[in-house]
């Protein structure tokens, strides 16, 4: 139900300093502003009171997308998804993040959404923080006793719950660069082509010589924060990996995967589903990790 | 709570008001200055489009965008895409193509509809249908809507 938002004061800082000197000081009564698409609806049903929200939406140099492939990625805290699915550094390089960020549907939603607001929110059914995990992805957060960088898998605890302190800000996403003989690839599953995820997962692999350097597996919406699905890593790691591995390593996802009956699915659903999007999403990796390694021949 | 005076530039007419931080653009732009055009839909959950305006040429949900934070940006609304009694291109080709019924989505629409032919100027059926995923309309079915934006499109490429 809408109702008017209560009373707050609204404080803009000019840098990122002083808005974490007054999130320190208004402790569990601040709240951080930047596309405000979860915050200002979870205000107006009044789930949330804050007294004070500090918009860092004014605080200049926090909207970009700097490198590319080939020296790593580095997305700031006020860069909206709509930049990044416009940005072709991203579209070439980074392809499933591309890919995931075009499957949310409503242009202005992703106009207004900043991508580092999309990992605070810690929404088990984020499409972002999976693809951003077999990235390898790291998150930049500033304020505090001092200034961390941590992998996106140790950044979330739990549903609306991330490890971000009062007085602290994410300020970055930093993406290494591609290697040239992995491919990743990004399944949703949701009830129409609009809605948030009941199940998805993202696979990144390495190939050299045949066989899989390297996996990586996360899963969403399977559990109160993504996981890591590191049995099913293991299954394919190493190993020359045909038909029967991968629906073996698929199931083993499905091991692993904790998910709940809501509205929007049942647990046996979900389970099910992990295994079916695990097997896609390895297949499709594969195969464009050994297209890097044939364009890679070619050179 | 405070109440501050801030500018806002609504359809290149600039208004001061004084208003306080828990105010929307929608309540601003309804309440405020009797801009009714934007409508109030589904309020808050970010899944109808009703409230659809341009801020700085980007389609954003007013419902969702508190006023204060706008400040000084250039806010389009329906209101403001005709010029000089000169409906847009988008706006006649709703009219010829029926592509409006209750009429309730439809600010929304023709207004992510001009912000894809600002950027895209000749889109295909499925970039348009694309662009308007985030508007709901509950009459029409959404064929006209597409053909219409095809067929402004087609007659003006960018206006507006």
């Amino acid at each position: 139900m809408h109702r008017k938002i209560r009373p707050f004061e609204l404080i803009e800082p000019a840098t990122v300093k002083e808005a974490a000197q007054l999130l320190a000081s208004h402790g569990d009564k601040a709240r951080v502003l930047a596309g405000g698409v979860d915050l200002v609806s979870r205000m107006m049903r009044w789930q949330i009171k804050p007294e004070y929200v500090i918009s860092i939406r004014r605080i200049p140099g926090l909207d970009y997308i700097e490198g590319d492939g080939k020296i790593g990625l580095k997305i700031g805290a006020m860069t909206t998804l709509r930049s990044v699915e416009l940005s072709q550094v991203i579209e070439r390089y980074y392809a499933i993040l591309y890919e995931a960020v075009r499957q949310i549907a409503s242009i202005q939603v992703k106009t207004m959404s900043t991508v580092v607001g999309n990992l605070c929110v810690s929404t088990p059914a984020s499409d972002i923080a999976p693809v951003l995990c077999v990235l390898e992805a790291k998150l930049k957060i500033e304020g505090g006793k001092e200034d961390k960088i941590v992998a996106i898998e140790d950044f979330f605890v739990d549903v609306g719950k991330t490890i971000v302190e009062p007085g602290q800000i994410v300020t970055e996403i930093q993406i290494p660069a591609v290697s040239l003989q992995t491919g990743a690839a990004f399944f949703k599953l949701k009830p129409v082509k609009a809605s948030i995820s009941k199940v998805n997962a993202a696979v990144m692999v390495g190939i050299k010589d045949d066989t899989c350097n390297k996996a990586k597996i996360a899963l969403g919406s399977v559990a109160p924060k993504m996981i890591r699905a590191m049995r099913a890593e293991e299954t394919i790691r190493g190993k020359m990996v045909d038909e029967a591995l991968i629906i073996r390593a698929a199931e083993v996802a499905a091991e692993e995967s904790k998910p709940i009956t809501d509205l929007r699915s049942t647990a046996e659903y979900r389970k099910e589903m992990v295994a079916i999007l695990v097997k896609r999403a390895i297949k499709a990796a594969l195969e464009r990790a050994s297209k890097s390694e044939q364009e890679r021949g070619k050179q | 709570m405070k109440k501050e005076l801030a500018t806002f530039i609504v359809n290149g007419e600039q208004y001061e008001e004084a208003i306080t931080p828990n105010m929307t653009l929608l309540e601003l732009l309804r309440e405020r200055l009797g801009i009714t055009g934007t409508k109030q839909g589904c309020t808050g959950s970010g899944n109808c489009g009703a409230c659809t305006v341009l801020v700085d040429g980007n389609p954003v949900l007013s419902c969702l965008t508190l006023a204060a934070t706008v400040r000084g940006q250039n806010i389009t609304t329906i209101e403001g895409l005709a010029k000089d009694n000169v409906l847009d291109p988008v706006q006649k080709a709703f009219i010829d193509y029926g592509a409006i019924q209750c009429g309730f989505c439809t600010p929304g629409m023709v207004l992510s509809a001009r912000a894809l032919l600002n950027r895209n100027p000749n889109p295909t059926k499925a970039e348009i249908k694309e662009a308007l995923a985030g508007n709901l309309c509950r009459c029409t079915g959404y064929v006209k809507i597409v053909d219409a934006v095809l067929a402004a499109a087609k007659n003006s490429g960018k206006g507006g």
